[in-house]
């Protein structure tokens, strides 16, 4: 059995595209209250592992547990894990026909049978929570994208997930917008949120993660805290990558 | 004799042609009804995982689509009740053929549509935790139903006018009763001018409420 305190334990992941392994063995726990930032280069592999974890993609061998869940096995209801972890894109993906209100309670009302106004309740809760009350009966046109992803945040908060993944949540961004979208995911790690986040912010990397991990070519080259991850960094290409930021 | 243009022949010939609109717009009407959920369905069948349902989408498609109409009126109404034993009515054959027909049509429209939607809609759909199904009807179909309604218009105009080639089954819609009225008073100018002019007031009239609709969407994109 796989250790009860991981909310994530990947074992000896391969992914393929056709014939091309994008994945090449990749084994990661990840601790309940845990953040983790995954550092590499584009076309790395940081997404695909991301999307495996929340099974966007079939992997090809190898084995992701999430809150003790096999991903992959037959008996486990695949949409029941889904909505306990939370995926946060980095081109938002907020539904542009529902009011920012409805995108946070469609999971709720469709998901969880919740119903509407208790759901209305939560979503008000949680915009209040992202820093923005005032926007619940706006639509995502009228956002600007750091607000557009903080509700895509509390969107995926609304379903109270085990663990949030976070890809590149910053990427698309003007960088006057990066900090209140920063700011609000240093708060759930506060919180004890346990989290995930490919990103290319070494701030919020040295500042917030636990464990910071350098992917290249499909692989885990390097793990460590970020102190010795960033001042001692070991492998060639971890240095290399650095050395380019 | 010279050829004498007379205008009150127009005007008698109106209100003779209205029996024969009524028609007309009702195959219309009710082919498209049924043109749009046949094409529903065979669009979502040409993106289903399912291999056969896929191809089965596929065949249906490309065969109405490389066939005439007129043909699709001729062998339905006088071909099929040879083989099923079963008569039917130049009207029922008439929406039948209207509903095939444009349902082949409709189905790319819906493809396009659905397919037109980011994919990153979709697996936000999935990863909060919604089923195949629920992100299909409460995600990607709203979304591309906006985007259906400007090539749906098209298709209204289009299967409009197409009811004309059912005079060949005998359906007594507008263009049929501007003929019947040619082989009484022999005035084709004015009696096939008026008929013309009938249908263009239709199509105009759709084409006009469709960019109205246009322009309502814009505006409310740019809200
Ligand atoms: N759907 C796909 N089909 C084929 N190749 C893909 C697909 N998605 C990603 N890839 C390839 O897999 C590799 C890893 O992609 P990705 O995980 O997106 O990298 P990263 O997020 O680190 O930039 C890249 O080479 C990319 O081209
Ligand atoms: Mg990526």
């Amino acid at each position: 059995m796989s250790d009860t305190s991981n909310m994530i334990e990947i074992r000896n992941l391969h992914k393929n595209y056709g014939d091309i392994e994008v994945i090449k063995g990749v084994d990661l726990s990840v601790k309940q209250g845990e953040v983790v930032v995954i550092l590499g280069p584009s076309g790395s592999g940081k997404s695909t592992v991301l999307r495996c974890i929340n099974r966007l993609e079939e992997i090809t061998s190898g084995s992701i547990v999430v809150d003790g869940y096999d991903l992959y096995a037959k008996e486990t209801d695949i949409n029941y894990v889904r909505s306990e972890a939370g995926m946060v894109f980095q081109q938002f993906n907020l539904f542009p026909h529902l009011s920012v209100l409805q995108n946070i309670t469609i999971g709720l009302i469709k998901v969880r049978k919740m119903d509407k106004a208790e759901a209305d309740k939560i979503a008000l809760s949680l915009l209040d929570k992202v820093g923005l009350p005032d926007k619940a009966a706006a639509y995502p046109d009228q956002l600007s994208g750091g607000q557009k992803q903080r509700v895509a945040i509390a969107r995926s908060l609304a379903m109270n997930p085990k663990v949030i993944l976070f890809d590149e949540p910053t990427s698309a961004l003007d960088p006057e917008l990066v900090g209140e979208v920063l700011d609000v995911m240093k708060n759930l790690a506060d919180e004890g949120m346990t989290m995930v986040v490919v990103t290319h912010e070494m701030g919020f990397a040295r500042e917030v993660a636990d464990r910071v991990i350098f992917i290249a070519d499909g692989v885990i080259q390097e793990e460590e805290a970020p102190d010795e991850f960033f001042s001692n960094p070991k492998n060639p290409r971890l240095k290399d990558f650095l050395g380019k930021l | 004799m010279a050829f004498q243009f007379k205008p009150e022949v127009m005007v008698d010939t109106l209100p003779l042609l209205a029996e024969g609109l009524e028609l007309t717009i009702y195959i219309t009407l009710l082919g498209l009804a049924f043109g749009f959920i046949i094409g529903t369905v065979a669009g979502l069948g040409r993106l289903s995982q399912n291999r056969i349902n896929r191809s089965l989408a596929g065949i249906y498609i490309e065969i109405i689509r490389g066939t005439p109409m007129i043909v699709q009126a001729l062998f339905l109404y006088f071909g099929v009740p040879l083989v099923s034993g079963v008569r039917i009515d130049p009207i029922t054959a008439g929406v039948i053929t209207i509903a095939v027909n444009s349902g082949a049509y409709i189905a790319e429209i819906v493809r396009g549509a659905v397919q037109s939607i980011d994919a990153g809609q979709f697996e936000a759909g999935r990863s909060i935790g919604l089923t195949h199904n629920q992100t299909m009807l409460s995600i990607i179909w709203p979304q591309a139903f906006r985007r259906m309604i400007p090539p749906l218009g098209n298709q209204f105009i289009i299967s409009l006018k197409d009811t004309s080639l059912l005079t060949v089954i005998g359906v007594a819609e507008l263009t049929r009763s501007g003929q019947e009225i040619v082989a009484v008073n022999f005035r084709s100018f004015e009696v096939y001018l008026t008929v013309a002019i009938v249908y263009l007031c239709m199509t105009l009239s759709i084409a006009k409420g469709l960019r109205w609709y246009e322009k309502k969407l814009m505006a409310r994109s740019r809200r």
